[in-house]
């Protein structure tokens, strides 16, 4: 039997003198879709950036497959023991910005080829051949030679998204992928989404999209200043909320 | 038409000095430079404090006297060494103090200072979210530094670049006093004997402007290499 | 006073290198150093002030040669310029025999000559940029008022652009003190000049170019401060409020 792909236990974070994740846990078994919502600055976007090592937590535990990271103690506090443990960790999560980071001297093509040929070793044909499979599949085959400037914010995220495919990646990790779009790109970069969820990736993904959490997540997790509040299946997160601040939540503002 | 009374060739010869000199010494400038922005961005006081007392002196001081410093300096230092080979060890060598590597390593050390502070603006100019893409997607900092930082870097730190190399130009003039026979140094011998300095000075001027001229047209082209992919096209 | 004076003797006593009469170099040379930076910088600053508002000219038959003589004057060294000054002064027609002769036999003119010219070429590029940067809404409040060209460049746009080429000219000014450490191969007993006669005659680089650079190191923090204090004066204006 195969390990939890992501596994993480009692991640504890503070900025200075606030706490701002106070021990967050989550699990994602193969196939997982787990959305994290919340108000801006309940935690969820640092909770997902402490996943894959972007933000050092200053406790808990992250384990890939069974394996914990390791962690050695030094006077500013925590770090990783082994820092090619941890390259090798985030080969294998890839993540969506919310500010798409594309790398701006690079076409799109070259965006999504640099990684598999340099990291994973892949050779340059294969990787180019793979690169065109995925821009078709998110609609951009005619940007290929593009650079990221000339492409709207909407093409810039689907482009990002082939780029994380392209590490063949165990888990996906999602930032607010869509908050930067303008209304009307929100939709073709959500349709990608929900399609890779329907195909069995597994996916952590911060959003303020509820219509993406209800449908298509398989857990959905309610952050609050740092803690979790409500956890559990959609129907009963989204379609049944119990304390008053996930209602209020809930409540759209008109 | 002009008559350079038989010095035509040495002047070509200490042109190709003069070209080789700030060439060679740009490139020391540019490793070092990069070195200095590391240490600077570093957080390690020591690196820290080393690259700005670095930077600090050799900004404070004139090129002319730190040349002299280090030449005539290196000059004794270099005796000393074949003094203390030859007196304890017994080995007679001349250890020739090569006035032409001299220059190179004073001129760019002194530039690799001014490098040091281009490069640092230029680096912390890259938007973070790029480094950040980076490793996210696995990749070592040695492989984030070539792949992405120094290319993203690099189009901010051209125009910094283009003028210290400008200045640095210029200054390959001053080896002419401590004994280089660059083209600056010809024409003055020149001038001297023959009592013509226009003849000598002023074709020496107008090869400065014209490498000048040139190499503002590398680096307007590097520019647009390395501007590809930000703003329009 | 004698105290004083025995124990700096006492002092120096046993010094070769440091002795009151290598000091006393030392001294002529700051003094030398100074008076050719200062009223090159005066000068200099004097005549670029006409250049830039020349050199910003619409017509070309005024910028243009403004332009050409500050490319060829930031486009080569100054030693080249300092060499055909002094060197090609003798070829002025009857200078030798004019009144003005004993004073350019002297290194120190032809050096301050060169180092205005070069000075000017840098400060009229300095102001250029300055006066080409003024924003459009000054000009066309200007206009609005019914204000001349003459009078507008003379109220606002001159004394706007001094003010945001002050960072820029401070640098300069800099530059210039360091340039000016070539005066010594023109024989001037400059600064340098006092470190290269001392180095000559006792053989020793470091005592004189390290404590001749630790003068330089000091000017340059001196006149680093005192940019820092006329920019927090002059532009205060510029600085985002804080309430």
């Amino acid at each position: 039997m195969a390990a939890t792909p992501l596994e993480v236990r009692n991640i504890k974070k503070r900025f200075g003198d606030t706490e701002v994740l106070k021990g967050l846990s989550l699990e994602a078994q193969k196939g997982d879709v787990i959305t994290l919502i919340g108000a801006s600055g309940s935690g969820k976007s640092t909770f997902l950036r402490c996943m894959n090592l972007l933000e050092q937590p200053d406790e808990g535990e992250i384990i890939l497959h069974g394996d914990p990271i390791r962690f050695k103690a030094t006077r500013h506090g925590r770090e990783p023991a082994d820092w090619k443990q941890v390259v090798q960790m985030r080969a294998k999560l890839s993540m969506v910005f919310q500010n798409f980071n594309l790398w701006a001297h690079m076409t799109l093509l070259e965006n999504i080829i640099e990684a598999p040929i340099h990291v994973l070793g892949i050779p340059k044909k294969e990787a180019i051949e793979q690169a065109h499979a995925l821009l078709e599949r998110v609609g951009l085959t005619a940007r290929a030679n593009a650079y990221p400037a000339q492409m709207s914010g909407g093409q810039q995220q689907r482009g990002a998204i082939a780029r994380a495919l392209a590490m063949n990646p165990e888990v996906m990790l999602f930032d607010e992928p869509t908050s930067a779009l303008d209304p009307e790109l929100v939709g073709d970069v959500l349709k990608v989404m929900r399609d890779l969820a329907n195909e069995g990736r597994t996916m952590v993904v911060v959003t303020h999209e509820m219509s993406f959490a209800r449908d298509v997540s398989s857990k959905v997790i309610y952050l609050h200043q740092g803690l979790v509040e409500e956890a559990g299946t959609p129907d009963d997160v989204l379609g049944n909320p119990q304390s008053s601040r996930l209602k209020q939540f809930l409540t759209p503002n008109y | 038409m002009l008559d350079l009374q038989g010095y035509g060739p040495r002047l070509i010869e200490g042109a190709g000095v003069t070209v080789q000199l700030a060439v060679l010494s740009l490139l020391l400038a540019i490793a070092l430079g990069l070195l200095t922005a590391t240490a600077k961005m570093s957080r390690h006081w020591l690196l820290h404090g080393t690259a700005t007392v670095y930077t600090t002196l050799i900004r404070g001081v004139p090129d002319l006297v730190l040349m002299m410093l280090l030449f005539y300096g290196g000059q004794i230092g270099v005796n000393a060494i074949s003094d203390i080979l030859y007196y304890s060890y017994d080995i007679d060598i001349y250890i020739n103090f090569n006035a032409f590597a001299a220059g190179v390593l004073t001129i760019g050390f002194i530039f690799g200072a001014y490098m040091g502070e281009t490069f640092r603006g230029a680096f912390m100019a890259v938007d973070n979210g790029q480094i950040e893409a980076g490793k996210a997607y696995g990749m070592s900092s040695a492989l984030v530094f070539r792949r992405i930082r120094f290319p993203q870097m690099m189009r901010h730190a051209l125009p910094g670049l283009s003028n210290n190399w400008m200045v640095l130009l210029k200054t390959t003039a001053l080896v002419s006093v401590i004994g280089l026979t660059d083209m600056v140094r010809v024409a003055a011998e020149a001038s001297r004997a023959t009592h013509e300095p226009f003849v000598f000075l002023i074709p020496v001027a107008v090869a400065y402007l014209l490498i000048a001229s040139v190499s503002e047209w590398i680096f307007a082209r590097l520019q647009k290499r390395y501007d590809i992919g930000f703003g329009e096209q | 006073m004698l105290d004083i004076s025995a124990w700096f003797n006492d002092l120096l006593s046993g010094n070769l290198i440091f002795t009151s009469t290598t000091l006393g170099y030392y001294w002529t040379g700051l003094v030398t150093t100074t008076q050719l930076v200062f009223l090159s910088l005066v000068i200099g600053l004097v005549l670029a002030v006409p250049l830039a508002i020349m050199r910003s000219s619409r017509r070309k038959w005024i910028s243009l040669p403004v332009y050409a003589y500050t490319y060829v004057f930031r486009g080569t060294p100054l030693l080249i310029q300092l060499y055909i000054i002094y060197y090609g002064v003798v070829f002025f027609d009857g200078i030798q025999e004019s009144f003005l002769w004993p004073i350019f036999r002297e290194a120190f003119y032809p050096a301050l000559i060169a180092f205005t010219l070069n000075t000017a070429a840098y400060t009229t590029e300095i102001f250029r940029g300055a006066i080409k940067a003024t924003s459009k809404g000054e000009i066309e409040a200007a206009r609005a008022y019914g204000m001349s060209q003459s009078l507008m460049m003379r109220r606002i746009i001159i004394p706007s652009a001094f003010r945001r080429a002050l960072p820029a000219y401070g640098n300069e000014v800099i530059f210039m003190l360091h340039a000016s450490a070539i005066a010594s191969v023109v024989t001037l007993m400059d600064l340098t000049g006092a470190a290269r006669y001392v180095y000559s005659r006792f053989y020793t680089p470091f005592e004189p170019f390290l404590f001749v650079a630790a003068i330089y190191l000091c000017l340059t923090f001196a006149i680093l401060f005192f940019f820092r204090f006329l920019e927090k004066k002059l532009l205060a204006h510029l600085k985002p409020q804080t309430p």
